[in-house]
């Protein structure tokens, strides 16, 4: 901008730019008007915005200790070849082992052909004693400090079937006689409403009735965990804390795998053992024999004896979910 | 178009060689786009001090984000229990304001209302400053923000139609866009000095009327449709979230109105304040109507479904966090109701000023608070877990409020410099009177 | 007719909503139609499907009493049931043992309103008995369980009571169960009070205050 000492303006400006057209006082001394000060002051303050919002956000750069490209670059579940598949198993083989110290072998077990889980719970003999959520706690290798597990049982008032007379935090021996005892796990819907919610399809109900979650697609956004009537699902608010030598080593991508901050998580009916033919942990611990678990596509199972000689029940059945989890009584 | 840059104009951002070419459309919107932005962080002290405030707490809040990122959101007060809080309360509440804000258009386009017409743009510029900040709270909200791009159809998977948060992201960005069209045009148009062409605009225009109804409808879908949350579970959520929306749109238009009277010293907007406050006369009515329906419903009929109520209204079983919150909401909105049926508010600035902001807290805190939380408490299992916002989520929300009122301000001084001509385009034809002000408005 | 944008600006967006309205169906088509394939394993190819064994846990030996003496070998010197119980008078009423200083002290019985002998076998007393006289080792415990209560076999053949260890597909693993007496004491078959384990300490959490 050309201005003579006359404080004229040698050019008539057309207001195209940022100043008035040179119309302002000048210095006596420097001789400028101030728009150089102007300037700096203000590339000043804009440099030291910017370095201020990146030290903010400073935090941020810490998170490649958690993640890597490799993960954020990982398509979902369902369109992994099976070599892309094994790629991502041997590096999260490779991360548990850097991060928690520990080695395990992670498997991806694809549900059987021609079976449907199904799980019962004896009413009449389940005895509080949270074995089922312990055995599920160590299997899953869910956060220690928080005693995470999928299970959570209610110590419910005889006579009554309000979850709001139930309590979770019971600490004396059990069982007492005014009361019974009922674990709530998912009841892996055949119409989930947490399936339904998911924006991005990170879980999903498989052909074996399993609603699994991929761990690695799911961006934390816990719509499934507001549509979960049973409060089945789980958040892992923080990385889980859980010391190396209590890690279960047998592992399966969709199943009991570490599973990263800032996911979502829930029962898989221990997908891990159950597509080989295993018992799922609970059952196993259970030491009364309250559960029941197995194909209700076989005629000649235990789960469809009991849905055809007990009386049987599903919680919240009104919703029109059709939980795949069923609760009897034997008298 | 435009006429080739006369040779007469010194300051010109064409280079020489290309002064006799005509200077393509997008050149010359990228141009407008510059000056505006550099003109608009120009400013008195006051401007100063109101910018660098809101730089420091939206400082603030992006550390808290940064930090909630890297250690998780054990950091917020949320739990397994009650898994959405104070960031998705404030996204809830900013949809609806971005629905009220072009609540203006109405009146401006559909039923002619000439002095309506030139501070429309108030509220579409309210609009965007909304979307945007809803948006943020949403990516705040993300327990793996990183991982956004799943959501990109085509890149990612996109759950689109059997989940309604892909509606919500669909609208929520589209209407971002309309009124970015609307006004980016609109204001490019002024700034060339050129008549706008009604086919550019009012078609969207038009569309953004009825996307306003959407996105909020859709939003209260992502909660209504929720059978296992009998709370929300109700029929009268998206009509109860729409007539809250235009009682918070229009009051915040009123007060930003004054406030860009005593800024810039013009007097404007005395048709649209009346028109506004006629609008929430009604809509506030029909609020505090559905308020009741809501208290009659759960209350006459009791039960279990209404243990949500119970906790909000009367606390349950010894645990009442939320008591005082619905009651301080309720009382601001029957104050401001009384205030604005006052038939002498419109020449009360004090009353009128009082009422909007008694509205807008009020309803703040109805619908985020008192409408987000009480849903989870007690959870689907009945348990009672209790919910009070953490120092993180309190200063992540305090940030993005920042930044919307940044957003905000920046972009009504770009329309007030272009109104008042501080901010034109030389080198077009000038087929607009050059006394184009807001002051004018009340003449046309 | 002249079909231009510029004088037809609702096509625009008659246009707009088509387009929109047909990407949507053509992705929600996509999703259901196209999904990678993911059909699972036919796990029974290649299999004998042989079933394994499901066992149960033994029931208890023969009872032996230890006399408290010990041999030249420092082994404890046992004695069979019918090494007293030959000389004594079998006493068919006898429902409690707190009386009894000679042997079976501490013993402790609640079940119900049966008498030592409705099971114990008087002929015998190395063995047990059935209630039309049948003698059943003390190994076969079960089957004089089952007896009485019928309900709880029938439920514990079906898997619904007493649990189990192994594997739900017989034919890829096998099962092993508990025996009644494992978890019910035959003369105080109550199932005891235990302390629960685990309880939950989640993030934020308030107990019930009820």
């Amino acid at each position: 901008m050309n201005h003579s000492e006359t404080n004229k303006p040698i050019t008539p400006c057309s207001g195209n730019c940022s100043c008035d057209g040179g119309s302002r006082e000048k210095d006596p001394w420097t001789g400028n008007d101030g728009s150089n000060r102007r300037a700096v002051l203000k590339g000043l303050g804009a440099t030291l915005g910017v370095a201020a919002y990146a030290k903010a956000l400073a935090p941020l750069t810490e998170l490649t200790q958690q993640t890597s490209m490799a993960e954020f670059l990982q398509k979902h579940y369902k369109e992994l070849t099976t070599d892309e598949i094994t790629v991502v198993l041997d590096r999260l083989t490779r991360e548990t082992k850097e991060q928690y110290g520990a080695d395990v072998t992670i498997s991806d077990p694809k549900p059987i052909e021609g079976v449907k889980f199904g799980y019962g719970l004896n009413l009449s003999i389940c005895n509080g004693c949270r074995k089922c959520a312990e055995a599920c706690h160590l299997e899953n290798n869910h956060d220690r400090p928080s005693n995470q597990s999928y299970i959570r049982v209610f110590e419910m008032t005889k006579g009554s079937m309000d979850f709001e007379k139930g309590n979770v935090h019971y600490e004396h021996p059990v069982p007492q006689p005014d009361k019974y005892y009922m674990p709530v796990q998912c009841q892996q819907c055949e119409h989930p409403p947490c399936v339904d919610v998911c924006p991005v399809e990170a879980t999903w109900k498989e052909k074996d009735g399993i609603v699994v979650v991929d761990y690695n697609w799911c961006i934390g956004c816990r719509y499934c965990e507001a549509a979960c009537p049973y409060h089945a699902r789980r958040f892992n608010w923080q990385k889980p804390e859980i010391a190396a030598e209590e890690i279960n080593p047998d592992q399966g991508y969709l199943s009991n795998r570490i599973r990263p901050q800032g996911v979502m998580e829930k029962c898989t009916f221990c997908l891990h053992r159950t597509r080989n033919g295993r018992l799922p942990a609970c059952l196993e611990a259970c030491p009364t024999g309250a559960r029941v678990f197995g194909d209700l596509n076989d005629p000649d199972s235990e789960i469809r004896w009991v849905l055809e000689n007990k009386r049987v029940f599903v919680l919240k059945e009104e919703l029109g979910l059709k939980p795949q989890f069923f609760y009897f009584f034997d008298e | 178009m435009n006429n080739p840059a006369s040779s007469s104009d010194p300051v010109s951002l064409v280079s020489p060689s290309t002064a006799a070419k005509t200077v393509p459309e997008w050149r010359q919107y990228l141009r407008f786009l510059w000056n505006a932005f550099s003109q608009s962080v120009e400013g008195g002290w006051k401007f100063y001090v109101w910018m660098t405030l809101l730089t420091a707490v939206f400082l603030v809040g992006a550390n808290a984000w940064a930090v909630q990122v890297r250690d998780g959101m054990a950091l917020t007060s949320m739990s397994d229990h009650v898994s959405w809080g104070l960031y998705i309360a404030n996204f809830t509440f900013l949809v609806g304001l971005a629905a009220g804000g072009v609540m203006m258009v109405i009146p401006a386009y559909l039923y002619h209302d000439e002095q309506m017409h030139d501070i429309v743009i108030i509220g579409e510029l309210l609009a965007i400053a909304a979307i945007i900040m809803s948006i943020m709270f949403v990516v705040c909200d993300l327990g793996r923000p990183d991982r956004f791009w799943h959501m990109i159809p085509g890149l990612g998977k996109f759950n689109f139609p059997v989940s309604m948060l892909t509606w919500d992201v669909i609208v929520l960005n589209g209407y971002l866009v309309i009124n970015l069209h609307i006004c980016g045009y609109l204001l490019y148009k002024r700034f060339r000095g050129q008549a706008p062409s009604t086919k550019m605009y009012v078609p969207a225009v038009l569309l953004s009327i009825v996307w306003a109804i959407s996105i909020h409808t859709v939003t209260a879908f992502l909660y209504c449709g929720l059978g296992g949350r009998p709370f929300w579970n109700t029929a009268m959520l998206a009509p109860r979230f729409l007539a809250s929306a235009f009682v918070s749109g229009p009051a915040f238009i009123i007060v930003a109105i004054q406030i860009i009277r005593s800024q810039t010293g013009r007097m404007f907007g005395e048709g649209a304040i009346r028109t506004l406050v006629s609008i929430i006369r009604i809509t506030i009515l029909i609020n505090l109507l559905m308020v009741v329906s809501e208290v009659f419903v759960e209350f006459y009929t009791g039960g279990s479904h209404t243990s949500a109520a119970k906790y909000l209204y009367f606390g349950l079983h010894g645990h009442n966090e939320l008591v005082p919150w619905i009651w301080t909401a309720l009382t601001f909105t029957l104050v401001a109701v009384v205030l604005f049926m006052q038939s002498n508010v419109n020449r009360r600035p004090v009353i009128l000023n009082v009422a909007c902001l008694l509205a807008f807290v009020g309803l703040w805190i109805e619908k985020g608070m008192g409408m987000i939380i009480p849903a989870f408490v007690p959870s689907t299992l009945h348990e009672i877990v209790e919910y009070r916002p953490s120092l993180t989520e309190w200063k992540v929300t305090a940030g993005i409020w920042a930044l919307g009122f940044m957003i905000y301000t920046l972009l009504l001084k770009i329309t007030i410099n272009v109104h008042s001509r501080k901010l034109r385009d030389a080198s077009g034809a000038r087929t607009i009177r050059s006394e184009d002000s807001l002051a004018m408005s009340s003449e046309e | 007719m002249n079909l231009s944008l510029k004088r037809h600006p609702k096509l625009v967006w008659i246009g707009f909503a088509v387009l929109a309205t047909v990407c949507s169906l053509a992705v929600v088509w996509a999703q259901k139609n196209l999904k990678a394939s993911s059909d699972p394993e036919s796990a029974n190819v290649g299999r004998t499907l042989t079933v394994f064994p499901v066992t149960v846990k033994p029931g208890p030996p023969t009872p032996q009493l230890d006399t408290g003496l010990k041999d030249g070998r420092g082994t404890a010197i046992t004695a069979a049931c019918s090494t007293c119980h030959t000389s004594t008078t079998p006493n068919v009423s006898r429902n409690t043992a707190d009386d009894l200083f000679q042997a079976h002290r501490g013993l402790s019985y609640n079940h119900g309103n049966l008498t030592c002998l409705s099971c114990h076998n008087s002929k015998d007393y190395d063995t047990l008995h059935l209630a039309d006289g049948h003698r059943v080792a003390f190994p076969d415990v079960m089957t004089l369980c089952s007896q009485c209560h019928g309900t709880a076999m029938r439920d514990y053949l079906h898997g619904s009571h007493g649990g189990m260890n192994g594997y739900w597909d017989l034919t890829r693993g096998p099962r092993e169960r508990n025996n009644c007496v494992n978890c019910h004491d035959p003369h105080y078959p109550e199932f005891p009070l235990v302390q629960p384990v685990l309880p939950p300490h989640d993030r934020i959490s308030v107990p019930a205050k009820h």
